[in-house]
Formats: C-alpha cells, sequence, structure tokens
C-alpha cells in the first residue's frame, strides 16, 4: 500500500528538486517550500495520483503546517505534501491541478486565517464574517457566556 | 472537464441584496438570449437550509431557465459546531462523542476512526474479539445508514412508501444498536483499545432474527423502488459523475464505486478483523444516480454477509486492551481511515505527547461530494438537483463538523 | 318557493356537500396512506381518530391568517376562490341518482369539464401573488400541466359520447342499462373501446386532479409546496379544500361515464330506483372506491419527472384520443 519514498523521491526529481522525502508514522511524505507545492502535486499527479483525498492544516505555534494528501487508486499508493505558511501568509489555491481541493482549501483558509490566491470563490465555507480563526492555538474554546460578555 | 468554479452566480453569500431602483430585483438575472439583443431573465433561487429535500441543512443557490439548472452553488456550515477545535481539548476516550456528532446516521464509523488513529499513533494492540464486535457493529450501522439513504431517495422522487418501510426495518436494527451500546444514534461504544461493554448476552439470537429476515426485505424495498417505472425513468443516466469527474473531485465511497473504481478501504486497506471476512465490492460503470443506488443496495446485502459471519465466528475474549484511562500519546502523527456509510471518513491526529490530540482534523466524505454535485447540476432540471443530492447521500452533520 | 331561495338552496347543498367530502376524505387519506405505511393515521381524538379532521378545520378557521409583506394584496386574496369557486361550480352537474342532480345540464359533461379548466388560472394567481419563487414556479407548472392534460381528458370521454349519443351524464348513465350478452353489465368500462378510453381518462384524470404521481404543481419534496407555500390558514384550507373537491369530481365522472353511475350490476335499476338515497349511496361509494384508487396510487408510487409529463400529454396521449374518437366513429358507422 504504501508506496517506496525513492518512488516519490523520483517523480519529484525533475520539478521539485527542493523536496525533502522521508518515511514517517503517516507514510511517505515530501516536505516541500511554499512555492514548489503547485510543481510538486503536478508532478506527483504526472506519476498516477490522480486523486487529491484530503487537506488539512495545523497550526505548529509558530507557523501553519499544510497536509496534502493524494492517492493513486491504480498502483493503491498514497502520499502526503507538506509544506509550511506563515501566519499572515497567503495560499495559492491547487484546485486547477486537483478541483478537490476547492472547499477544502476555503475550510482551511477560515479556519487558519489564511488569504486565498487564485481561488475562483475564495468566500468563507463554514462560519460567518468575523468569526476568529477557530483552528489557531490563540483562539480559545469559550462558553457562549463568555462570547456574549466579552 | 468544465469549469469547476464554483462561484458562476457571483452573488456573494446571501444571493440577495438590496433593490436599486431601474436593476432587476435580487435574485433576478437578466441575460441576452442571443437573439437580436433580446434579454430573458433567470432566477436565482436559495433552495434551503429549510427547504424540504436538502438533507437537513445544505442550502443550494442554484440559477434557473424556466425549470433547467443553469449554476448551482452549495452553501454550508449552518451545523458548525468546531468539532476539531473541541476535540482538541477532550482526552482521546471523550473525542468518540464528538464523532457521533460528525457523521449521526452512521457514527460507529467516525468513532472507529479515531480509535483506529488513537491505536496506530499510540501502538495499542486490540483484542481481536474487540475488532469483531466493531465490524459487527460497523455493518449494523451501515445498513441502518443505507437505510436513511433508501427512504429519503424516495422521498426525494415524491415516493412516501419508501421511507416508512425503510424505517421499519431500521427500527428493528436500532432496537439491536441500543441494546448492545445503550444508544440509538449517539453511540459513543468504540474507544482506543477496543469497545466500551461486551456483547450483552443473548444479542446474538436477536442479530440473527434480523439478518435472517432482511435479506426478503431488502428485495421488496429494491422491488418498491428499483423495479419501478417511473424509478427507472428517472434515474438512469441522470447525475453521471464519471470516473474523471469522481478522481478529480476526491469523491470516495459509493459514490466512486458507481463510476467503477474498485476501491472499498475495508479491501484495500483492512482495519479491525476485515481481512478475515468474505464479502464482495458492488461497482457500477457509469456513475448515474441508477449506478449509485445498484451500489448501495448491493452493499446492504453484503453488510447483511458480514454480519452473518460476524455472529457466526464471534471469538471469545476480551472486549478492550489494557489501556490506562488517561491516555497519552507519543508524539507523532498519523492518518487512519475507515469506509464508513458515505465514504471514506479519515481522521488526521497529531499528538505533542499530552493527553489531547494537538490537532484532529476529520475528513468529511461528504464535502467532496458535494463538490462534485456543483459541477454535476447544471444542465438537469430541478425535479432531478433534489434526486441527484439524494442519491449522492451526502450529510450535512459531517460536512459542516 | 322563490326561483332565488332554490338557486341559494342548491349552492348550499353543493357546499354542504364539498366540505362533507372534503372532511371525509382527509381523514380517508390519513387512514389509508397510514395502513399502507405500516402506522395507524390518526387514532387518539375521537374513536379511531374520528374527530381529528374536523379539529384540524378548526384549528384552520381559528389559525392567524399570514400575508407576507411582498405579495400582491388582491390576488392573493382572490386566488383561493378563483380555484374554489370552479370546484364547487362542477357539483352542480353530477348525477347521484335518477334526476337527483343539483342542476339537469344536456351538456352536463362539457360544463364540468369547462369549469374545471378554471382551476389553473386560479393556481396561476396564486403562484404569480405568492411573490415566493418556488410558487411561481409551482403555479406555472399547474398552468402547465392542466392545459396539457385538458385536452386528453376530453379526448378520452368523447368515444363514450359517440357510443352514447348523448352529453348529459344523465343521459350517459342511462345507457348503461342492462346487460351486456347477458352477463356483464353494459358498462363502457366493459367495451373494448370504452376501456381504452378509460385507462386514458385514468392518466388525464390524475394529472388533472394533481395526484401522484402526477402532483408537480405542490412537489413538496422539489417546490416546498408549489403555489400554497406562502399560504395559511383559511385560504390554505381553501385550496387543499378544492384539491380533494377536484379528485371526487374526476372520480365521480369516471364512475358515471365508465362505471354505470348509481347502478347496481346485474341489479335491474327499476327495483331500487324508487328507494330513496338508495342510487346516491351506490353512487358515493363507487366514487369512494375511485378515491381509494388514487389515494393507493399516492401511496405507492414515486413523482414523474415534469418533462415527462408534458412529452406523455402532447406527444403520446394526444395522438392516442385524436385516433380512440376517430375509430369509434368509424366503427360506430360501420355498426349501425
Amino acid at each position: 500500500m504504501q508506496p517506496r519514498a525513492d518512488d516519490i523521491r523520483t517523480a519529484l526529481a525533475g520539478g521539485v528538486p527542493d523536496a525533502e522525502v522521508a518515511e514517517t508514522t503517516l507514510g511517505v511524505v515530501a516536505r516541500v517550500p511554499l512555492g514548489m507545492v503547485l510543481d510538486a502535486l503536478r508532478a506527483l499527479q504526472a506519476a498516477g495520483f490522480e486523486s487529491l483525498v484530503d487537506l488539512d492544516g495545523t497550526d505548529t505555534g509558530e507557523l501553519i503546517e499544510l497536509t496534502y494528501r493524494v492517492r493513486s487508486y491504480a498502483h493503491g499508493a498514497e502520499a502526503y505534501v507538506k509544506t509550511t505558511i506563515a501566519y499572515d501568509g497567503e495560499l495559492l489555491s491547487a484546485w486547477e491541478v486537483y478541483p478537490a481541493v476547492l472547499m477544502p482549501e476555503r475550510e482551511t483558509a477560515e479556519l487558519l486565517g489564511l488569504t486565498l490566491a487564485e481561488h475562483p470563490n475564495p468566500k468563507r465555507l463554514l462560519t460567518t464574517d468575523g468569526v476568529e480563526p477557530l483552528l489557531r492555538k490563540s483562539v480559545a474554546v469559550r462558553t457562549r457566556e463568555e462570547v456574549r460578555f466579552s | 472537464m468544465s469549469d469547476p468554479r464554483n462561484d458562476v452566480l457571483g452573488v456573494g453569500l446571501l444571493g440577495e441584496g438590496l433593490h436599486h431602483p431601474g436593476e432587476p430585483p435580487a435574485g433576478i438575472r437578466r441575460v441576452p438570449t442571443g437573439v437580436d439583443g433580446l434579454t430573458t431573465e433567470h432566477l436565482i433561487i436559495n433552495m434551503g437550509p429549510q427547504h424540504p429535500s436538502t438533507h437537513g441543512v445544505l442550502r443550494m443557490l442554484i440559477e434557473v431557465d424556466g425549470e433547467e439548472v443553469i449554476a448551482a452553488e452549495a452553501s454550508v456550515g449552518y451545523l458548525h459546531r468546531g468539532i476539531e477545535k473541541l476535540a482538541e481539548h477532550r482526552r482521546y476516550n471523550a473525542i468518540g462523542t464528538l464523532m457521533d456528532r460528525g457523521d449521526y446516521v452512521s457514527g460507529i464509523h467516525g468513532e472507529t476512526a479515531l480509535a483506529l488513529a488513537a491505536e496506530r499513533l499510540g501502538e495499542i494492540e486490540v483484542p481481536r474479539k474487540a475488532q469483531w464486535i466493531r465490524v459487527l457493529l460497523a455493518e449494523l450501522n451501515r445498513i441502518a445508514s443505507h437505510l436513511v439513504w433508501y427512504g429519503t431517495f424516495g422521498l426525494d422522487m415524491g415516493g412516501m412508501g419508501q421511507f416508512l418501510y425503510a424505517m421499519r426495518d431500521r427500527e428493528a436494527l436500532l432496537d439491536i444498536l441500543e441494546a448492545i451500546t445503550g444508544q440509538r444514534m449517539m453511540f459513543n461504544y468504540v474507544r482506543p483499545g477496543g469497545v466500551i461493554a461486551d456483547l450483552p448476552a443473548g444479542i446474538a439470537e436477536k442479530i440473527r432474527v434480523f439478518t435472517d429476515t432482511f435479506d426478503a426485505y431488502l428485495d421488496e424495498h429494491d422491488a418498491l423502488l428499483g423495479g419501478n417505472e417511473i424509478v427507472h425513468d428517472r434515474v438512469k443516466g441522470i447525475g453521471v459523475i464519471d470516473r474523471e469527474k469522481a478522481l478529480a473531485f476526491g469523491l470516495t465511497g459509493a459514490n466512486l464505486r458507481a463510476a467503477g473504481v474498485d476501491f472499498d478501504v475495508r479491501r484495500a486497506r483492512p482495519y479491525d478483523a476485515y481481512a478475515e471476512m468474505d464479502f464482495e465490492v458492488p461497482l457500477g460503470t457509469t456513475g448515474d444516480a441508477w449506478d449509485r443506488y445498484q451500489v448501495r443496495m448491493g452493499e446492504m446485502r453484503q453488510a447483511n454477509r458480514i454480519i452473518r459471519q460476524c455472529i457466526d465466528g464471534m471469538p471469545e475474549g476480551d472486549h478492550t486492551a489494557k489501556v490506562s484511562r488517561v491516555l497519552r500519546l507519543p508524539e507523532g502523527e498519523v492518518y487512519a481511515s475507515v469506509e464508513s456509510s458515505r465514504g471514506e471518513t479519515g481522521i488526521h491526529l497529531v499528538s505533542d505527547g499530552g493527553d489531547t490530540p494537538y490537532r484532529m482534523h476529520y475528513r468529511a466524505p461528504s464535502l467532496f461530494a458535494l463538490q462534485a454535485l456543483e459541477d454535476v447540476l447544471p444542465g438537469h432540471l430541478i425535479a432531478d438537483v433534489v434526486m441527484i443530492i439524494g442519491s449522492t447521500d451526502i450529510m450535512l452533520g459531517e460536512t459542516d463538523r | 318557493m322563490s326561483p332565488v331561495l332554490a338557486a341559494s338552496l342548491r349552492v348550499l347543498i353543493a357546499v354542504g356537500l364539498m366540505m362533507a367530502n372534503g372532511v371525509m376524505m382527509i381523514y380517508m387519506l390519513r387512514k389509508v396512506l397510514g395502513h399502507l405505511h405500516l402506522r395507524y393515521g390518526p387514532l387518539h381524538v375521537g374513536w379511531h381518530g374520528l374527530l381529528q379532521t374536523p379539529l384540524d378545520v378548526v384549528k384552520l378557521l381559528t389559525k392567524e391568517d399570514v400575508t407576507p409583506r411582498a405579495v400582491d394584496r388582491w390576488l392573493f386574496r382572490l386566488a383561493p376562490l378563483a380555484v374554489f369557486v370552479p370546484s364547487l361550480m362542477a357539483y352542480a352537474a353530477l348525477p347521484f341518482g335518477p334526476g337527483w342532480s343539483i342542476v339537469s345540464l344536456d351538456t352536463g359533461l362539457l360544463y364540468t369539464f369547462a369549469v374545471l379548466s378554471l382551476v389553473p388560472i386560479g393556481l396561476l394567481m396564486a403562484g404569480w401573488a405568492s411573490a415566493n419563487k418556488w410558487s411561481l414556479l409551482g403555479g406555472m407548472r399547474a398552468a402547465a400541466q392542466q392545459i396539457a392534460y385538458e385536452v386528453p381528458l376530453l379526448l378520452s370521454v368523447l368515444p363514450v359520447v359517440l357510443i352514447a349519443g348523448t352529453m348529459s351524464l344523465g343521459g350517459i348513465v342511462d345507457a348503461q342499462q342492462g346487460l351486456w350478452l347477458g352477463v356483464l353489465p353494459r358498462w363502457f368500462v366493459l367495451n373494448p373501446l370504452g376501456l381504452v378510453a378509460f385507462a386514458l381518462f385514468v392518466v388525464a384524470g390524475l394529472v388533472e386532479s394533481n395526484q401522484t404521481p402526477f402532483d408537480m404543481s405542490e412537489a413538496e419534496s422539489e417546490l416546498v409546496t408549489g403555489f400554497a407555500t406562502e399560504y395559511s390558514a383559511m385560504k390554505f384550507g381553501l385550496l387543499f379544500l378544492s384539491e380533494f373537491s377536484n379528485q371526487f369530481i374526476l372520480s365521480a365522472i369516471g364512475v358515471t361515464v365508465f362505471f354505470g353511475g348509481w347502478m347496481l350490476p346485474w341489479i335491474p335499476v327499476e327495483w331500487y330506483a324508487e328507494i330513496p338515497v338508495l342510487p346516491a349511496a351506490v353512487f358515493i361509494f363507487k366514487v369512494y372506491i375511485g378515491i381509494f384508487v388514487m389515494m393507493w396510487i399516492r401511496g405507492t408510487y414515486p413523482r414523474v419527472r415534469v418533462d415527462r409529463m408534458m412529452e406523455l400529454g402532447w406527444k403520446r396521449l394526444i395522438p392516442a384520443g385524436l385516433a380512440l374518437v376517430l375509430l369509434t366513429g368509424f366503427i360506430q358507422k360501420a355498426v349501425m
């Protein structure tokens, strides 16, 4: 099921030479710089990873780490692409490579307080205007009373 | 592939603005007909969140020319409860209750996904009996969930009987689930390390009565919808999500298999006791609403088969591993997914070594199905819109989380 | 008795009939659908829930009548009447027994259909005046479907008119007296041409009375409730009532034209024609069997898609109806 890290390395070698590929508890993870994400995704798509199945972001305390999960049904393989982005960073949409990111990108951007670039519909997905980016570590879970009387 | 831009309506979040004199009122768009500079008016209609067949609180903005849909945009979030954020403040044992409220019609699957993620990260060995119980419950829950889909699919097409017949069988299932877990829907039964309690005495006979009758009932259900000429006329060739589109939009589960992609998490990456089970994965060919119907009906049959194997071969032993009450997982991250009733439900768990997750991401298969809908709906009639939404079996509890 | 008083009494009788039918049919619908759907229907108010519907009428009468701000007030108020009055008028020519009709008309059949064809105007008014897009779609659908199916509906009864040689509803019933080959009642449904005509009538009648599988203009899963979405209280009650009464009227026409009206099979009509109320009871019993079948269909079938229904009407039923009329004409000429 898991592809060998070498396979991913070869797939990325042409387009994204900076990628660091490693096998972790998560699976085969390719860490790429923010600017190279689209190239990495394109290279993986060309290598047979035909579907993007997930995208999420984590607030690490210093920056935000994005995880793209791509899958190849033909080879039964899965790979993860990770990148980091600053709190006030601009997330370049990957919808032209994988249309599946349309809604997950909107969700990630609104819940982690990022701005979307070149997204066809950069609206909020789940919350209304004015709600703070909920998944940031600096945003505390508060009771209804605390919100109302703050 | 057509342009999947989803702000085609360009009307913002509400789709209604202030009415300025001299302009058409909100919700109406003038468009050229292409004949001598004449224009026609398209209606922009708000379907939901209180529409009777948007399955809870989905809101579709649709632009219609007469009855034909020109563009569609989904608007979700009416059920957003911040499950991912709340999970960061709960111990691993307590997150199950949140997962139940994600996909609330098949809660066991969400709980299992979380438990699997925690077990993989903590390298917890689950006893064989617990694995079998999980499979048993997952399949019982899958049938219960598919019956809800079947009933509402009938309702969406205007048939009332199908729904109530499906509820009869679901009631029997919920009785069984209640006897095992103590709850009809919000089970909170699967925990990291196993399940919370052993099966009650005498439940095997109860389940056997159900499985023995269910095959005949399923034929009856199939005859009621699948044997009806009107239904054939309405679903065949309608709402086609072909292989290319299904992959592009990241569909999983029955919606993907209806397009002919042979992928089932239970088969491709067996978790719990699925490696020991004998079952088939029903596949479609074209990915139209009829294929999705057939695949789901087939899945119910297979689920019934798995349930039978579970009660026949239920092993002896403990129902849970020895897990400390305050579970601390080592630092690291892991991704675990299960085949839920609606597709692949995944948990991306990041731990910093504490007793709560550092970050828990919940992959909702319905969210991806919803994206595909925006692309598929244009070109169909309003009557088809509700049918197609029904055929993809989306669950708003999990899209909104 | 002065003619004005007599006419008013007749209208009152029609209103009473309509109300009684409405209450009876709503109760029946709930019970029939309930038992078809593995439940009981109303059970607790009165004996087996008998009082449920009268109390619901009281509820409808006493509820707040909400008029949304954006509606066209006059049209909005007028529309329920425009739907209600024609369906009340259609009671006039129904033959409940020998000489038992509110007005005896030589063109009773034509009159009933003509009056019923006014209903879609009211539905369109309701849909337009509501200032609701779902209502508008529902009103448009109602108008389109009723106009499309009026022609096949009329064509489906024309063969019977040709055979019976009269347009009076009472006359058509009289033409069905006696036995066919000494075995079968001479009901038109047992006549080969009449049977085909009856099949046409069932489809067109279901559309015309807005019943499943052709309940396009309400289509609660598609259009919320279509033209009735914005109506509340007794305005909604009137729309609802006239729908039930249309169902009654179409079933009554079906019984009159194809099932021998007030006649019992194999029993000569002279034997019981003089017994008061019995012919009317027979007639109403038959009508309710027809209504039961409609409810049975409603509880079982999903809805046809709107464009397929229009196709069926214009492309199949109208040519089929025309061909049938032509064929009947030829056969009548050849036989006579």
